[in-house]
């Protein structure tokens, strides 16, 4: 990945993972997690920021910590990381508001030429999946490795 | 041992281990959107077809 990214810390696993964001508003605990959904090895990404007043995590944060790119491309490092110790998974996500969807929409959009040499990426449209098209809207999104 | 311009180049991030993260693997931190994706899953399953190509 050319952008910067933060460093991310994770548990051995490579499911749970945090890094810190590094802006105007401060310093923001931002934590990432990859949750078994079915036995068909379907994993949850979210991630969001965590609050130091109520120790509680919120997906629906708008941080504006002028570091939107930057996060995004770690979150993206995230995936990676989690795609190279469970290379049969699926990772599924959706934003916590039709908003944030759109958002990751245009974050896979922007970097689609890099990843999808190495992922199949899916667009969920109506109820079915769709290979992802860049400008296209998606109410949700599946994600797994390529296979050799 | 890759060099350090593999290392640069790749899109696995160096990541450091904390253990205490793997505490968390059991707790479901959002679970909003867990129970997202696992009602779409149930409703709609996974891709009927993989456009996988080889790397």
């Amino acid at each position: 990945m050319k952008i910067a990214r933060y460093q991310l810390k994770a548990g051995h696993e490579l499911r749970s993972y945090e890094f810190i964001s590094e802006g105007p508003k401060g310093l923001i605990l931002k934590r990432i997690q990859f949750t078994l959904v079915n036995r068909q090895g379907i994993y949850n990404l979210a991630f969001g920021d965590k609050d130091f007043t109520t120790g509680e995590l919120d997906d629906k944060a708008v941080s504006n910590n002028g570091d939107s790119e930057k996060v995004l491309a770690t979150v993206i490092g995230a995936v990676f990381a989690f795609f190279d110790q469970h290379q049969d998974a699926w990772i599924f996500a959706t934003g916590s508001t039709a908003a944030r969807t759109r958002l990751y929409q245009m974050g896979i959009a922007k970097y689609y030429n890099e990843i999808s040499t190495e992922l199949e990426i899916y667009g969920q449209i109506e109820e079915d999946w769709h290979p992802f098209e860049k400008n296209r809207e998606y109410l949700a999104f599946l994600a797994k490795l390529k296979t050799s | 041992m890759k060099t350090i311009e593999e290392l640069n180049k790749s899109k696995v991030p160096i990541v450091i281990f904390d253990k205490s993260l793997d505490k968390l693997n059991d707790v479901v931190l959002f679970p909003e959107k867990v129970k997202k994706a696992k009602e779409t899953i149930a409703k709609i399953g996974l891709p009927k077809k993989s456009t996988a190509v080889n790397k």
